[in-house]
């Protein structure tokens, strides 16, 4: 199977071509990524659940677990958005492990990540950004808009403002492109180097048989790219997570705090 | 000992030590690895320009729209501009990051 390595982020119906339902004429399917969708969602609703079904003072390996990452989000969203910023902890914690498990089960051989789609990100972050807006403008009303004139002498503001803008609008892109092209380059580099595996361990049917062997070399990288990649997938959660709080500290507390 | 669930008080007292132990106040500063800065800095670089310049291209529809013909000035502004917001956030993280790594250090700019 010569698979080149982009197909791996092919969306494809599934169940044939049947679409499940149109709106007003466009047919919706169900694509692999709704599927992987909801294989992340359902692991991570269950484990949780299952985690602490049978909670106990002294936690079992599961209830750790699920304390572990309880008090990881948490402490994260202490440190970065203050204490108000805990109100937000259903939705951090939610996307937290969202994206942490698309971003490991994308590793398992034969899944799909769904991180790597660029509508998964944008969508999640337009959610964060747009729970950002609305915070901020609950919270201070007009005075929101502080937010973009920096402290700087006045005849310095008629630029700084609209940088303070533009840099406020690069936030959503900056957020999703970063998950998704680290997810996308990850597992393309892998697959490019798995090719080579192959390609080189088919030179031994050919004359040049001596070079099979040399495809341990691209299979010995693969190894090691792939703890590199369970780094990424981890760090590309983390830091996700952490700008949404630090978004929404901003507009907790607007300039006060840094 | 009874099986009737733990007992508040040796609960309390338990909590107590194990405060003790982690050293009262949990005060952590952001546990922030030199990859994860990487990826961040590199990001808010590139990203800045494509922005602003797609916000400066649909200023220029807008204004062609109303019948002012800037088509290619305001993209070119506000691509520029773009850039140098991304420079400002990259300046931004590194003096927060700054301030972060020495709690000595303060910045008096911000």
């Amino acid at each position: 199977m010569a698979a080149g390595p982009m197909e791996q982020f092919e969306i494809r119906p599934l169940f044939g071509d049947h679409p499940l339902f149109s709106i007003g004429g466009h047919p919706i399917f169900f694509t692999n990524q709704a599927l992987w969708m909801i294989i992340v969602t359902g692991a991570v609703s269950l484990f949780m659940t299952f985690a602490m079904s049978r909670r106990s003072l002294v936690p079992n390996r599961a209830q750790s677990m699920a304390e572990l990452a309880y008090e990881f989000v948490a402490n994260m969203i202490n440190t970065a958005a203050g204490e108000e910023g805990l109100r937000f902890f259903p939705m951090i914690f939610t996307i937290f492990m969202f994206v942490a498990t698309a971003n490991f089960m994308g590793l398992l051989p034969g899944s799909f990540t769904v991180t790597s789609q660029i509508c998964v990100t944008l969508a999640l972050t337009m959610l964060i950004i747009l729970t950002v807006i609305v915070t901020g403008f609950v919270t201070h009303g007009i005075g929101f808009l502080k937010l973009f004139v920096p402290k700087a002498p006045i005849y310095m503001l008629p630029v700084l403002v609209p940088l303070e803008f533009i840099s406020f609008c690069t936030r959503p892109m900056s957020l999703s492109v970063r998950l998704f092209a680290n997810m996308l380059a990850g597992h393309t580099m892998l697959k490019v180097m798995a090719g080579f595996v192959v390609a080189l361990g088919a030179m031994a049917v050919t004359s040049k048989a001596w070079m099979a062997p040399l495809s341990l070399a691209p299979m010995a990288l693969i190894v090691a790219v792939t703890g590199l990649e369970i780094l990424v997938a981890f760090l590309q959660a983390y830091v996700f997570a952490i700008l949404a709080c630090i978004y929404l500290g901003e507009a907790i507390h607007l300039h006060d705090n840094h | 000992m009874s099986n009737s669930g733990p007992d508040p008080e040796r609960l309390r007292e338990l909590g107590a030590r194990l405060d003790e132990i982690h050293g009262g106040g949990r005060k952590e500063r952001l546990p922030s690895t030199a990859t994860g800065i990487v990826m961040r800095l590199a990001t808010e670089l590139v990203v800045g320009p494509f922005v602003g310049g797609a916000m400066g291209f649909g200023l220029d529809w807008l204004t062609g729209f109303f019948g002012i013909h800037t088509k290619p000035v305001l993209t070119i502004l506000m691509f520029l501009l773009g850039a140098a917001a991304g420079v400002r956030n990259v300046m931004r993280t590194a003096q927060k990051l700054n301030a972060q790594g020495q709690p000595g250090a303060t910045d008096d700019r911000e």
